[in-house]
């Protein structure tokens, strides 16, 4: 008999790192993660009594896995109640991720919005931090506004070292932002040569919708589109049905999709 | 082999099954039934034969002996967890052709359709099957245009006639039984329909651009959404987890899952308020869509077994059979969509 | 033409507004029949009546237009509808026709033959109760319900009778979807609320009536084996004080309930007004005489109700009283505008 997926496991937090007011990233141990997970890939966070909740790997260290979780829930909120020494149960990881064989070579696109650059972060970074693997990457990440930007000190080193581009939908009178949605950056983008450009969109549904669209209109190939779709993912095992659109179940299949796929999926 | 087996034959067999089984079977409940002074034929674990009934069809179907309404998965105080006891006895189920062909069902989800699930497997493994012959079709079963009315995948087949049980075994140990029984040897093959009162057509060329079409826009209202469908529904698997704590300080509790319904409230939601399929012919259509297409395409074969109980339940008098017929004019009304 | 009005009166024939004119009244306990007795009413209202009928508001049908000469006859054409609607014919002939009027005939909804609320079968009690309390002269009136949505009104009878049913949760079959608790707060009292994903039903509050168990998709509440009953006292119509029956009893049985008819049958003979018009006195206004006490000392004679029984105390009824409301709005005017002066105050 299999093992039981179902009792999660201890796992340390190690750091929290304050992004706003209602989003944190617990940097979890986890041994081998390198090794183990993907970005894209997701974890639920089980806390006995509170039930769980799906929460994607947003970084991956040596032995650590990040979460960047928003307090939305009963079960988020009682992760808020929890400190650098306390642990956390959780399973996993589940999911498919991001494979980077795919965007090898290419010239990668990033579009990402609030916390849907969690997914994306471990993306961008392997590729900040890789640049020869890539014919260049930019990535455009889009917040509300300047108190709900996440990843701050990852956005710098994006800055300095690859084509970056931040949009806040609202600045709230602070200078130095670019205010607008992530969608009216698309149609400024010059990749060289369409038949090798890949991007990757991440965010809410509306938003992933209009930024696909407009990488379309810009001449990116649909074929060499992906994104990640959210939905309730109550077991992370294929099971429980909750995440099932058409013939996928987004818990094993997904989260990551072709676009080609994600576009025949019907809720 | 084949046998006729008399009433005190039959109940030695069962006997001696009982020593080494847990059995299941459908139950008639007097007063069990939604209104005062009806009944209800749902499944039990039955300790002597005349508790199995053996001529109405269950309203609720064999899948509770494997897949619970309602499991306990594990106990836990803060941080610690301890996983519940499995069953301390194999099982054995009394169940028609029609639930057989639903085992196959369950068994894709909860074990080939990513790893085996733990606590589906552990009642799962070892289980029985005997299958109880139908004479008659049922009213609102479509089993014949589904393919399940007839199976051979079966440990023992059992006909209840007129006093005597046709029974066709598989298992050399239960021959054994049915012999030192004295049950006379026969031909026997387990009684089957060749045709329902229903009959159903699944267009060749179904797709999701149905989906489009109007036809289910009646259900918005005509639907309300209770889950009847789907709790009686041998091929539906989907459940929910919930937390419960016993005491005041809310330290020790239990993880459970319950049974879930693509038709009620709060199936889709997700953290922060989203949810998807609000309306109820959206989610007719998703469930139909699930049964006839969507599974096909993912594991080969369709997820309806045709039993009919989904219709024999609507308390509003929504036939899955008439919506499964209406799909080919629903493809026409959406042929030149562009999707 | 001599005829004795009295007698008369007691073999459920009508001294109506057209002299030498009669109509007869046909019981139907529980307002339900077989078909085949509807025939048999036409053939009279035919052949001895003006060739109509009335559907009384106690379900039972009254034959109009029958001459006095033909009542022999029609006693005899009723045997068949006596013995089918099995009524008790005690002390007299067959072919003479019913032996009582004044008990009235015990009114019931179509109940759980039909309703999918109705939380028993109330043709059957009805029957039975009819069966125990006729014939008899006493006017009496006993109306059964199948459930407390109260289709039949029973709160306007001197006997009410509501259906119960005690709910009971499998836990190990809800699944939480929550049917149960918003169908007891939209339909029925709200004594539902979840607990730990399940619901809770609050005893105090809950009403039996049931619609949880019609609403759980699942089966995990049901009936119970018992069928209960919400027992009503001492409604009424009428010109002195008409007012609804107030709460007897909670969760009473049927035998209970039977023995209680008994008594207050008895309870009745014995301190009924003898001079009272027709022998009719409503068993309220008795009530008012002989004070509750006395009348519950009666009703519950050798009355066993069953543990989960709750009996209510005290008993106090308002209703209408046209000259002097003590309840309700008092002042009248005119459509003019001008006030109705109440001369007995001053």
């Amino acid at each position: 008999m299999s093992a039981n997926q179902y009792i999660p496991f201890a796992s340390k937090i190690e750091q929290v790192i304050r992004h706003t007011q209602t989003e944190y990233t617990f940097r979890m141990h986890f041994d081998g993660a390198r090794e183990k997970v993907k970005p894209g890939q997701f974890f639920e966070i089980s806390m006995p009594k509170y039930g769980e909740a799906p929460i994607s790997v947003s970084g991956i260290g040596d032995d650590t896995i990040d979460f960047t979780i928003r307090r939305v829930g009963v079960v988020t909120n009682e992760v808020f109640e929890r400190y650098e020494g306390d642990t956390l149960l959780i399973r996993g990881p589940y999911g498919n991720g991001f494979d980077f064989a795919d965007y090898d070579g290419s010239e990668l696109i990033v579009v990402a919005g609030g916390t849907g650059v969690s997914p994306v972060r471990g993306v961008i970074d392997h590729y900040a931090h890789h640049p020869e693997d890539v014919d260049g990457i930019t990535a455009i990440v889009g917040f509300k506004s300047p108190d709900d930007i996440l990843f701050r000190d990852d956005l710098k080193y994006w800055k300095d070292h690859i084509d970056f581009r931040m949009t806040v939908d609202s600045a709230k009178g602070k200078p130095g932002y670019r205010e607008g949605f992530v969608t009216a950056v698309v149609p400024e983008l010059t990749p060289k040569n369409f038949d090798n450009t890949k991007a990757i969109v991440v965010g809410p549904p509306p938003m992933m919708r209009f930024t696909i669209a407009g990488l379309i209109d810009l001449g990116v190939h649909e074929e060499n589109i992906w994104l990640s779709q959210e939905r309730k993912m109550c077991c992370g095992l294929g099971k429980c049905g909750h995440c099932k659109i058409g013939n996928t179940y987004v818990c094993l299949d997904g989260p990551v999709f072709p676009y080609l796929k994600s576009k025949t999926m019907v809720d | 082999m084949g046998y006729i087996a008399s009433q005190e034959q039959f109940d030695a067999l069962f006997s001696k099954l009982k020593e080494t089984y847990e059995i299941w079977a459908p139950k008639k409940f007097i007063g069990g039934g939604r209104f005062s002074n009806t009944d209800a034929v749902r499944y039990a674990v039955v300790t002597s034969p005349d508790e199995i009934e053996f001529s109405e069809k269950s309203d609720y179907s064999w899948k509770e002996a494997v897949f619970p309404p309602s499991e306990t998965l594990f106990y836990f105080t803060e941080n610690h967890t301890e996983e519940t006891e499995g069953p301390a006895k194999k099982k054995l189920v009394f169940l028609r052709s029609c639930d057989l062909a639903a085992v196959k069902r369950t068994d894709q989800i909860y074990m080939k359709n990513g790893d085996p699930d733990y606590y589906y497997a552990r009642r799962r493994g070892d289980m029985a099957f005997v299958m109880i012959g139908c004479r008659t079709s049922c009213r609102n079963g479509f089993c014949v245009s589904m393919g399940t009315n007839q199976s051979d995948n079966y440990d023992m087949s059992v006909d209840a006639e007129d006093g005597a049980f046709r029974i066709d075994c598989k298992r050399p140990e239960w021959d054994a039984l049915l012999k030192a029984a004295g049950a006379k040897t026969a031909d026997v093959v387990p009684r089957h329909v060749n045709e329902n009162n229903v009959k159903v057509q699944i267009p060749e060329n179904l797709s999701y651009k149905v989906g489009m079409s109007s036809m289910w826009d009646q259900y918005d209202s005509r639907c309300i959404n209770c889950g009847r469908c789907n709790f009686v529904c041998p091929t539906c698997t989907c459940f929910t987890m919930q937390d419960v704590y016993y005491d005041a300080n809310g330290k020790v509790g239990e993880r459970r899952r319950v049974q879930a319904s693509c038709m009620v409230d709060g199936y889709t939601d997700v953290a922060g308020g989203g949810s998807y399929r609000q309306k109820n012919g959206q989610r007719m259509r998703f469930k139909t869509l699930h049964k006839v297409l969507d599974f096909k395409e993912r594991f080969g074969y369709q997820m309806c077994v045709g039993c009919g109980r989904c219709d024999d339940i609507c308390p509003e008098y929504i036939s899955f059979s008439n919506i499964i017929n209406h799909l080919e004019e629903g493809m026409k009304e959406v042929a030149d969509d562009e999707r | 033409m001599d005829i004795n009005t009295k007698k008369l009166k007691k073999n459920a024939f009508r001294v109506t507004k057209n002299r030498y004119v009669t109509s007869s009244r046909v019981r139907v306990p529980g307002g339900y029949l077989k078909a085949e007795y509807l025939g048999k009413i036409q053939a009279i209202a035919e052949k001895y009546g003006n060739g109509h009928v009335n559907l009384t508001a106690r379900q039972g049908f009254e034959i109009p237009g029958i001459p006095f000469e033909k009542i022999d006859e029609v006693n005899a054409a009723l045997q068949d509808i006596i013995d089918g609607t099995g009524i008790n014919q005690t002390g007299r002939e067959r072919g003479e026709g019913y032996p009582a009027s004044g008990t009235r005939n015990v009114s019931a909804c179509v109940g759980n033959r039909v309703c999918p609320y109705a939380c028993y079968d109330t043709t059957a009690f009805a029957q039975r109760i009819e069966k125990v309390i006729f014939p008899n002269d006493l006017h009496v009136k006993i109306v059964l319900t199948g459930c407390p949505n109260d289709c039949q009104k029973v709160r306007m009878g001197d006997i009410g009778i509501m259906g119960m049913t005690e709910p009971h949760l499998d836990p190990e079959r809800c699944i939480s979807c929550g049917a149960c608790i918003k169908a007891c707060r939209a339909k029925s009292v709200d004594a539902l609320s979840k607990v730990r994903f399940r619901p809770e039903r609050d005893t105090y509050k809950c009403i039996g009536c049931g619609v949880c168990v019609n609403a759980c998709p699942n089966l995990a509440w049901t009936r119970s084996e018992k069928q209960y009953y919400r027992v009503t006292l001492l409604g009424r119509t009428g010109k002195k004080n008409p007012r609804m029956g107030v709460d007897f009893i909670k969760w009473a049985d049927e035998d209970s309930i039977v023995q209680i008819i008994k008594n207050v049958y008895d309870y009745t003979a014995h301190y009924i007004n003898p001079d009272s018009p027709d022998g009719k006195e409503h068993i309220g206004y008795i009530v008012d005489r002989t004070g509750t006490e006395e009348f519950l000392k009666w009703a519950l004679k050798d009355v066993h109700l069953p543990d989960i029984a709750e009996v209510y105390t005290p008993l106090n009824w308002n209703g209408i009283e046209y000259a002097h409301n003590k309840y309700f709005g008092n002042q009248r005017y005119h459509a003019d505008g001008t006030i109705v002066t109440d001369f007995s105050e001053k």
